[in-house]
């Protein structure tokens, strides 16, 4: 007899197995592809961290991580493209062991992508991230999306979900499928239905989820946005989240946001007891609250370099007592030379623990090669914690690019806790970019 | 019976007939221009795109809904690894510790967040779901059993 944590984990593998196959097959044939096509771009990095720290019982961790990252696209001249996305993580604990195992890893993503010319149809094959209405899955399977006539569109995907289940007990499904059907008109709205099942051993019915997206843009000054999202096994509405977003000039933009959330709906058969209902005995969160938020937001930017922003979100529960979070930021920029910002908030809740002020100050400088960070984070309560009233981290950081490819970063942090008394950690990064560039002078971001 | 079976028939032949007329043009696959740090759409886009503005104080709430409608227009100019940085299966290191050389970037978590995650627990557990609820929560379990 094997435990549910050993038939899982077989499950696992054999998932995993499945894709490494499908990833070389499709790489096999994209390789074979590179003499048609218009362009053939390969991107990737590495970066690989060293993490420093005592524990309170006087281990010494040095766990060094490698996280691999890269993609291979071959363009067609008629503007479709094939690609393959890769992203992995390995650690090797060299001093005492950081968790239960000295060595681990996990396989991000991995999957083989057609993108059409037209359409914007989208094929994908493999562990991947599907963002479609109430799916926010991570799923090792198939997906499919293409536009249709008329404003609509139609997405599909199934496959496994990749979920954690640490405790062996709380089932994340072994099967999952869903789509969304969306209808709108570009630059104008587009409003979705969306719906997910995931079944579990024995066919069970571990989620059945439907859900309703918007997203409406009127006036080149108005957006809308928000979500509905139900569950038809507690029948009971999960989520509304709807926010609205003004911009009358154009160096002012104010939004507010308004959501609720039932709990007995929205925590059902997640796959930790940190968020499991309670049953019994059992579980963290009661079923019966339900919260309610009120949000509003306003950013100033008087000049390209500056941001000057203040918010107020109210937090409503059924059963527990309200708070409020309140407070601002100013941000000043200057591209390519120096970033820093200061932020102070407050929650003024009903209880001792919501009742503290947070701040923070940062600055970011480049000087040539070298950059220089500072960041200061501050959380002070108006009653001790485990004796301590101020909960402060405080980061000194330097870094050098030795070419566009090739740049090493360090930081040391100083933190006092309600945990921690004090507590030094270290950390060292090597970042290695493959080939950063496009091939046609096309555009990246924060990669 | 009969209404259902028509049904049936009618709505492939419905989505045969709307994909067969579909003729839009898709997004580009890297973004035109080169963007760098945290870009505000609205310095060139007039239309729906300049609401994704990454300067707005309500993008991070927003996100999900542009991810749902827009993924492809993500994906000019970022890579898979971005959405991964957080919506992790497994993940050891927090975003914040990661990008401590990006400090002007929003990023969960920082500081010392073993004390703050009762309280931020409290306030919303929802919002901690998206990302801990069904993957990345193997940490949980050391205290959570």
């Amino acid at each position: 007899m094997i435990s549910h944590q050993e038939e899982r984990s077989g499950y696992e593998q054999s998932s995993l197995l499945r894709i490494a196959w499908v990833v070389l097959a499709a790489s096999s044939v994209m390789l074979s592809k590179p003499v048609m096509a218009a362009e053939y771009t390969v991107v990737g990095d590495s970066n690989t961290y060293l993490r420093m720290k005592t524990t309170v019982d006087k281990n010494d961790l040095y766990p060094l991580y490698e996280y691999l990252r890269f993609s291979v696209s071959v363009a067609e001249k008629d503007g479709s493209a094939t690609s393959l996305h890769l992203g992995a993580w390995g650690r090797a604990d060299l001093g005492d062991k950081s968790t239960n195992d000295r060595v681990d890893g996990d396989l991000q993503y991995g999957f083989i992508s057609y993108q059409g010319a037209k359409n914007n149809l989208v094929l994908n094959a493999g562990r991947q991230f599907v963002t479609e209405g109430v799916a926010t899955e991570r799923i090792d399977g198939l997906y499919v999306r293409n536009d249709l006539a008329a404003g609509f569109a139609a997405a599909a995907f199934i496959g496994s979900p990749v979920v954690t289940d640490p405790i062996g007990r709380l089932s994340g499904g072994e099967f999952i499928y869903g789509g969304r059907l969306s209808q709108g008109k570009p630059g104008l709205y587009s409003v979705g239905l969306s719906a997910l099942k995931s079944n579990g051993e024995n066919d069970s019915r571990d989620r059945e989820e439907q859900g309703l997206d918007l997203w409406v843009h009127p006036l080149q000054q108005l957006d809308i946005t928000g979500r509905s999202s139900y569950n038809s096994i507690t029948s009971g509405w999960m989520e509304h989240a709807y926010t609205i977003s003004v911009a009358p000039l154009d160096t002012l933009t104010i939004s507010a946001d308004l959501s609720r959330v039932n709990y007995e709906d929205y925590f059902f058969n997640v796959t930790t007891s940190a968020f499991s209902l309670i049953n019994g005995t059992s579980g963290i969160i009661s079923p019966d609250e339900e919260l309610t938020t009120a949000g509003i937001a306003a950013a100033w930017s008087p000049t390209k370099n500056v941001t000057v922003a203040a918010d107020y979100k109210n937090y409503s529960y059924d059963l527990a007592g309200d708070a409020d979070y309140f407070g601002g930021r100013v941000a000043f920029v200057l591209p390519d030379s120096l970033s820093a910002g200061l932020s102070v908030h407050r929650m003024e809740g009903a209880t001792d623990r919501l009742r503290y002020s947070e701040y923070r100050l940062y600055a970011l400088k480049k000087l040539g090669a070298v950059d220089l960070a500072a960041d200061l984070f501050n959380v002070s309560y108006d009653k001790s914690i485990n004796g301590v009233k101020d909960s402060f981290a405080l980061t000194g950081s330097a870094g050098y690019r030795f070419n566009e490819k090739l740049r090493v970063w360090a930081d040391l942090e100083y933190s006092q806790s309600p945990d921690f008394d004090n507590e030094l950690r270290g950390l060292v990064k090597v970042a290695y970019a493959f080939d950063m560039k496009r091939s046609e002078g096309g555009g990246n971001s924060e990669k | 019976m009969k209404n259902k079976f028509l049904i049936l028939l009618m709505m492939p032949l419905l989505v045969s007939v709307l994909f067969a007329c579909a003729n839009t043009n898709s997004a580009p696959r890297v973004h035109p221009e080169a963007v760098t740090g945290t870009p505000n759409c609205t310095e060139c886009h007039t239309d729906s795109w300049a609401a994704m503005n990454h300067q707005a104080v309500d993008f991070f709430e927003k996100h999900s809904i542009f991810a749902s409608n827009a993924r492809r227009a993500c994906a000019s100019c970022h890579a898979e690894s971005f959405c991964a940085d957080c919506h992790a299966n497994k993940e050891e290191i927090k975003p914040s510790d990661k990008y401590k050389d990006s400090p002007q970037r929003w990023l969960p978590h920082r500081g010392d967040y073993l004390s703050q995650h009762r309280i931020d627990g409290r306030i919303n557990p929802a919002s901690c779901v998206k990302c801990h609820g069904r993957q990345n929560n193997e940490r949980c379990v050391t205290c959570h059993k």
